[in-house]
């Protein structure tokens, strides 16, 4: 019985600590992700690469948008890079993190990854203390305006000159356009 | 008695939560990574499906949509390792720049500065020392990932 006990509370020690996510009820929306965890959490915004390096590669205020951004779990000081927010097109988390680099805040969203490796996927931000969350929507408005004269008809990612230029010269394939002619005689025949 | 109950209070305290894991900042190690570049999001997720069809050309248009949109990218090996890369030639890959989107779904060899925390491997390239382009034909396989990244009226045009 005894060997019974003691085998259950290694096991139980062993397991990864990412599982312990949830330090608060989570509001997060599930998108049926791998290895999907609902993650509500205090954390601090930082610099990743800042982070790691141990404050030998920092950049000031983050680099202003330049740098990837994480957050680091204050119960444990687990970094996770945070590589998506809570729009649904493709886009990232900076603009709705920059605003609260190298700050304390709290974080509601989905962790995900195979096993113990994780990313983050934030939906929800506030600054410790404060009470109103803010949604992780901010991609589109900050693209707008860094491409003012793009076209608007339809999503960003199809009005994006930086990704027309690549499809231009790559193709949809990233092959050429004989590739993408290929591809595409097969796929409408 | 004695040793299992000490035993035992050794355990959990290594329960996760109740002692700091091992993430103090580790040193660099200078390193050369050869991999394809990749959407480090749809890889790892699994939003888009499998992890052998948000690699390559069936997935290149897509990772140029993310990695525009700001998403992290990363150096796949071909033992399964994962990269991320946060500085590209001495830019943060936070700033979305022409040589940055140049390179996705391409085979890189790159020299660079190596870190490691909680189970991530982060790089810095200082150097693409070789680029073999786009090398994985998964398209063959998998078609495009996800299925609308070529407009219908694209391909219509295309084909004719």
């Amino acid at each position: 019985m005894m060997r019974f006990v003691f085998s259950l509370m290694i096991a139980v020690a062993l397991s990864p600590n990412a599982a312990i996510a949830q330090d608060k009820p989570s509001k997060a929306k599930s998108w049926n992700l791998t290895g999907q965890v609902k993650a509500r959490f205090d954390a601090k915004v930082v610099d990743m690469l800042c982070e790691v390096s141990g404050g030998a590669a920092c950049a000031d205020k983050c680099g202003g948008g330049t740098q990837q951004l994480g957050v680091v779990r204050k119960s444990d000081g687990r970094l996770f890079p945070v590589s998506k927010n809570g729009q649904p097109i493709f886009s990232g988390a900076m603009a709705d993190l920059l605003p609260y680099c190298n700050k304390d805040v709290e974080v509601d969203g989905l962790l995900a990854g195979e096993g113990d490796i994780k990313i983050y996927q934030v939906q929800l931000i506030r600054e410790q203390g404060t009470k109103k969350w803010n949604k992780t929507s901010g991609f589109t408005k900050a693209w707008r305006k860094q491409f003012p004269d793009a076209g608007k008809k339809g999503p960003w990612f199809r009005n994006d000159p930086r990704i027309a230029k690549q499809l231009a010269a790559d193709g949809w394939l990233g092959l050429g356009k004989e590739a993408d002619v290929a591809y595409a005689k097969d796929e409408v025949e | 008695m004695t040793r299992w109950l000490l035993t035992a209070i050794i355990s959990l305290m290594a329960l996760p939560g109740l002692t700091p894991v091992a993430n103090a900042a580790a040193e660099a190690k200078r390193v050369t990574v050869t991999g394809e570049m990749i959407d480090t999001w749809c890889y790892y997720s699994g939003v888009m499906g499998g992890r052998e069809a948000v690699v390559g050309s069936a997935h290149h248009t897509c990772a140029l949509w993310c990695s525009a949109g700001g998403i992290p990218v990363g150096l796949l090996t071909e033992s399964g390792d994962v990269y991320l890369v946060l500085k590209l030639e001495g830019k943060g890959t936070g700033s979305v720049d022409e040589t940055l989107l140049s390179v996705q779904s391409d085979k890189l060899t790159a020299d660079g500065l190596l870190y490691e925390r909680d189970g991530l491997k982060y790089l810095v390239v200082e150097k693409i020392v070789a680029n073999e382009g786009l090398v994985n034909k998964n398209h063959e396989d998998f078609g495009v990932v996800p299925g609308f990244a070529i407009p219908k009226k694209t391909l219509k045009e295309l084909a004719k």
